[in-house]
């Protein structure tokens, strides 16, 4: 049975990770995809059995992504740029995730503790999100002393207001609990920053030496019209879909919240469809306003996941696309209806600047009505604190993420910009270096740009189909469990094998880390035997053997950054011109051979 | 009479077969077995090797079409058996005596088995006839 290694010559370096397969460039985090796609499809059929193996590929993904198994039910950045989906569909790597973490999980509560030495300055993070505790991690790896102040009462910011069929909320716990454990992280709840004597001096004063300012972004939006903030968002009746997700995480409503009401929802992002889905899991009869159309094509698209879009539609919820939201209409302080004049188009080239046609306008009347235009940050204590300019915008270097008003202070995440979580875990990342570099008085930008090289997908005879996935029966889906079937070992390792690891050697080694090769062998090709008769760039699938021109004649090459090291071009080249340099099979078969 | 074993060197692709097996214990099971890290690696001269040096039989086991990490390995290695095996029919050696296998099977106990399999073949077909035999009986029929 393999066992993977991590250490040594199956070590991924860093420098080299300029060179990227393109799923691995499209994750903010550049996770090991490729490595842990040949592991997981070398897992042993029987399920008790693969366990071990299991727990072995996750300890590696964990090491640089705590998050991991919480990917495996919510992102899937990498599926967009997967070469493979020209194929016959992009690798469902979200899917593979989710199936490691339907063992992993389970195992987070006897992961053992890091054992580090501490023995470096005191940080502060501010905000117990994705993108606070993944720079609150990787500091306490290196030896500082981590706390992180977090004003709620539980770890996971803006991860909680995922619904639980998408998300299980059980996950979330045992990955936040087991984190801070693991890594050794000090965290303070119920620690609201600008409430009472709390504020960045005062954590300054306290010894704090950095500190990363990830809030993320705790208020909702109001809405607005032409400028305008529409009337009537205090009727009652009406609420914001933030608040919504928020107090269903909390458990706070009953299943029949919204039995029998008719439910308006404004917005056409994946957030508004949260709130779409959970409230008609909650009884309601949902329409979704949108302001974007529905071809997702064009500019004006609407920002909502097809897949979201689809589920939503399956589970009864109507979608009324390009209205806006002109007046909200109200009666005894209670929430009517609203009218919705077309909206024209959403983008011009100045960016967003909706237009509208006004004697185009429906009415639509509902029991409530549930806002999800977007969220904010805490402005008021950013104005405290003195980190925003005189127009009101946060002063940070988008590079480093220092802020240009206090050296000390860095600021990440939602915060800053608001985005996915994985992009949370970036900035969470690029802070923790700044921070290193800040504190030993480094430069804050030699040698951190980095310029990635993506590859095409390798030349084969066939390819195959992606793996089917089901979700439940929409009828079956008023509930908050999982609606998404996950995978299969069988299905899980068949899916991991139609990766063609396009990327290169260097940053995978997943061979090597199980013994199957010592090193990666280089090819040396003869110059003196070579004729140049081209057999071997055709034998070569990865595009690495190539002709070039050397005073006049033309030889064949071998690009070691594309080079698999598989020696088909060694056995092709009719010249015996190719060989691979410290590889050891010759030898093998004349040893087998000799004593025939 | 001796009972006659036939020699059969076995080569198998990694990826393929065995991967999960204790390999010190599958190399006590199979005889003259090389793991190889893809089918495809295998050269016409590494076959033709094998006669030379004395094999009665060359068993090759690759991965399932479609199947190989390095896309086409496989079909290469089918490709060349193919055509050695025409070619080497030519000079007397059958071509039951080379055999390729695409298919899979982690733990690799199946392949004592297969190898069995063909020794029990090559061994209805006798040892590879020398040339210097062949051409003494030919020169023997001529008289």
């Amino acid at each position: 049975m393999w066992k993977t290694e991590s250490k040594g010559a199956a070590r991924v370096e860093e420098a080299l990770k300029q060179l990227l397969p393109p799923c691995q460039i499209k994750c903010p985090i550049n996770e090991d995809i490729q490595r842990t796609n040949v592991l997981i499809s070398l897992l042993p059929e029987d399920p008790e059995l693969a366990k071990t193996q299991i727990v072995e590929i996750s300890d590696y993904l964990y090491e640089k992504n705590p998050f991991f198994n919480i990917c495996g039910y919510i992102c899937g950045l990498c599926e967009l740029e997967c070469n493979y989906k020209t194929k016959g569909g992009a690798i469902r790597r979200r899917l593979l995730k989710r199936f490691l973490s339907d063992v992993y999980t389970e195992h987070l509560g006897q992961k053992e503790e890091y054992s580090i030495v501490k023995d470096k300055e005191n940080v502060a993070v501010i905000g117990g999100g994705p993108g606070g505790l993944m720079c609150a991690y990787v500091l306490s790896k290196k030896g500082y002393r981590v706390t992180v102040l977090e004003a709620s009462d539980r770890l996971g910011g803006a991860l909680w207001l995922i619904p639980g069929y998408r998300l299980p909320p059980e996950i979330l716990r045992t990955t936040m609990s087991n984190l801070v454990r693991v890594a050794g992280i000090d965290v303070k709840l119920n620690s609201k920053l600008g409430e009472g004597k709390l504020t960045i001096e005062k954590l300054r004063n306290d010894g704090y030496r950095a500190i990363f300012l990830a809030k993320g972004t705790p208020y909702p939006r109001v809405l607005t019209f032409d400028g305008e903030v529409v009337e009537g968002q205090d009727l009652s009746g009406v609420m914001y879909g933030h608040t919504l997700l928020y107090e269903v995480s909390h458990g706070n409503l009953g299943r029949e919240y919204f039995d029998g009401k008719k439910l308006i929802v404004i917005g056409g992002g994946n957030v508004a469809f949260d709130v779409a889905r959970t409230a008609r899991r909650l009884g309601g009869e949902v329409t979704v306003i949108a302001l974007e159309a529905e071809d997702k094509s064009s500019r004006d698209g609407i920002p909502a996941d097809e897949e979201e879009i689809t589920a939503a539609w399956e589970e009864g919820i109507r979608i009324v696309y390009s209205r806006g939201v002109e007046k909200i209409i109200g009666e005894h302080g209670r929430f009517k209806g609203i009218s919705c004049p077309k909206c024209t188009s959403v983008f011009d080239d100045q960016g967003y600047n909706p237009k509208f046609d006004c004697t185009d306008c429906i009415s639509l009347e509902g029991d409530a009505m549930i806002i999800t235009v977007g969220q904010v940050p805490d402005r008021a204590f950013l104005q405290r604190e003195e980190l925003l300019d005189e127009k009101g915008r946060l002063v940070v270097d988008p590079f480093t993420l220092q802020s240009l008003r206090k050296g000390f202070v860095f600021v990440g995440g939602d915060v800053r910009r608001i985005g996915f979580m994985v992009e949370a875990m970036k900035e969470g990342l690029v802070a923790t270096e700044s921070i290193e570099r800040y504190l030993r008085g480094l430069d804050m930008r030699e040698g951190r740009k980095r310029d990635y090289e993506g590859y095409g997908i390798p030349v084969r005879k066939s390819y195959k189909p992606e793996v089917e996935v089901a979700w439940i029966a929409p009828e079956k889906r008023m509930h908050f469990q999982l609606f998404e079937k996950g995978l299969t070992l069988k299905e899980a390792r068949e899916e991991a094998k139609r990766c063609v690891t396009c990327g290169p050697c260097v940053s995978c080694k997943a061979c090597i880390s199980i013994g199957f090769e010592k090193s990666l062998y280089a090819v040396e090709v003869d110059d003196e035997r070579c004729s140049g008769c081209g057999i071997c760039v055709y034998a070569c699938n990865y595009d690495s053997a190539r002709l070039t021109e050397v005073e006049g004649n033309t030889i064949s090459t071998t690009d070691m950054f594309k080079c698999k090291s598989c020696g088909m071009c060694v056995v092709a080249c009719p010249s015996h011109a190719r060989k691979l340099i410290d590889d050891s099979t010759e030898q093998r078969i004349e040893r087998v051979l000799a004593v025939l | 009479m001796k009972h006659y074993e036939p020699k059969l060197v076995c080569f198998s692709c990694k990826f393929g077969w065995g991967y999960l097996a204790d390999e010190e214990g599958l190399h006590h099971r199979i005889k003259n077995w090389v793991p190889i890290i893809c089918s495809g690696k295998i050269d016409a001269i590494h076959i033709l090797e094998a006669f030379k040096q004395g094999a009665d039989g060359v068993l090759i086991l690759g991965c399932p079409e479609g199947d190989c990490h390095y896309q086409d390995g496989n079909f290469e290695a089918r490709k060349r058996v193919y055509l050695l095996q025409r070619i080497l029919e030519a000079y007397g050696i059958e071509k039951e005596r080379l055999k390729i296998e695409l298919s899979v099977d982690p733990e690799g106990n199946t392949i004592p088995q297969i190898v069995k399999e063909m020794s029990d073949a090559v061994a209805k077909l006798g040892p590879v006839r020398k040339t210097k035999d062949r051409a003494k009986t030919a020169s023997v029929a001529h008289r």
